[in-house]
């Protein structure tokens, strides 16, 4: 409740100065944030609530240590304590059966290795950005939130942990089983869209 | 009751770790031993260009994204109105 504690005058230092760090990274925070809420209007929501949160508390971000971590930080918990409860949906994936290796099996099993120097090319050229959209979407939350800042943003294991309030162990065991699901959802795209039928001509369509 | 010299992975030693190594995750030591074994097995260095593939096709797709118009602004504005309510307090 101290929101509106003016002891420290200027608390939040110049407003330029928060917005100067804050624009270069807002595509990210609202790429990242459409990951997580699945919606534009939630997205752009979340972003400014986030950036309100970050502006009051940004006399808690030391100098010289990274923004951008500090800001996802604020947008992950953000998201948890706001948008969290309502999106328990129907139409995430269940945990179980993720093989590993499940795109290059597949693509194996359909001779593209053999007809091809670049199978994951020929697969990952042929989907749309919305079908992995699609795909992040339907992961279970606790491995989509983790996917989203792995995958749009590159931050370690070590900073996303951080983020999410989870120890490194179950962001490396989410993550990796997130990829698995996530090949298993694209694979399944491809499928419906017709392009697993036309991985298996790719080589034979003409020399 | 297979032993190998404990400068060597074997595939399934380097498998295991495959997420780790796309990830940029393994200790130094680990990654000298995957990238050795790499060197000299045909399979294992094909299953991780894969998966490298895959991840950077994946990476690439969700760059492309349409952030809304005026944004960055209607952030600025709120900002403004946080900051009058503070001095105004």
């Amino acid at each position: 409740m101290d929101d509106r504690n003016g002891g420290t005058a200027e608390v939040a230092a110049p407003a330029a100065t928060f917005e100067a760090l804050l624009e270069p990274v807002l595509d990210a925070a609202y790429g990242t944030a459409l990951r997580f809420t699945r919606n534009p209007a939630d997205a752009e929501d979340l972003v400014q609530e986030a950036a309100l949160l970050a502006f009051r508390g940004f006399h808690t971000f030391q100098a010289g240590s990274s923004f951008r971590a500090w800001f996802f930080r604020v947008l992950t918990n953000c998201y948890f304590s706001r948008y969290r409860k309502q999106k328990r949906q129907g139409t995430e994936l269940a945990l179980d059966d993720t093989p590993e290796l499940y795109l290059y099996c597949q693509t194996a099993a359909l001779g593209l290795h053999a007809r091809s120097e670049d199978p994951a090319a020929e697969v990952m050229g042929r989907l749309e950005t919305e079908h992995v959209e699609a795909a992040i979407a339907a992961l279970p939350e606790e491995h989509r939130v983790v996917a989203s800042l792995y995958f749009m943003q590159d931050f370690s294991y070590q900073e996303i942990a951080e983020m999410v309030g989870v120890p490194v162990g179950t962001v490396r065991s989410r993550l990796h089983r997130g990829r698995r699901m996530l090949q298993q959802a694209l694979w399944a795209v491809a499928a419906d869209r017709g392009i697993v039928a036309a991985l298996a001509a790719v080589g034979s369509e003409g020399a | 009751m297979s032993i190998h010299p404990p400068d060597r992975f074997t595939c399934e030693e380097v498998f295991a770790r495959l997420d780790d190594y796309l990830d940029r995750e393994l200790t130094p030591d680990e990654l000298h031993l995957v990238r050795a074994h790499m060197e000299t097995c045909a399979a294992c260095a094909a299953e991780y260009r894969f998966e490298q593939g895959v991840l950077q096709g994946v990476r690439q797709k969700l760059q492309r994204l349409a952030v809304p118009d005026g944004l960055m602004a209607r952030i600025t504005a709120r900002l403004a109105a946080e900051g009058g309510k503070d001095a105004a307090g």
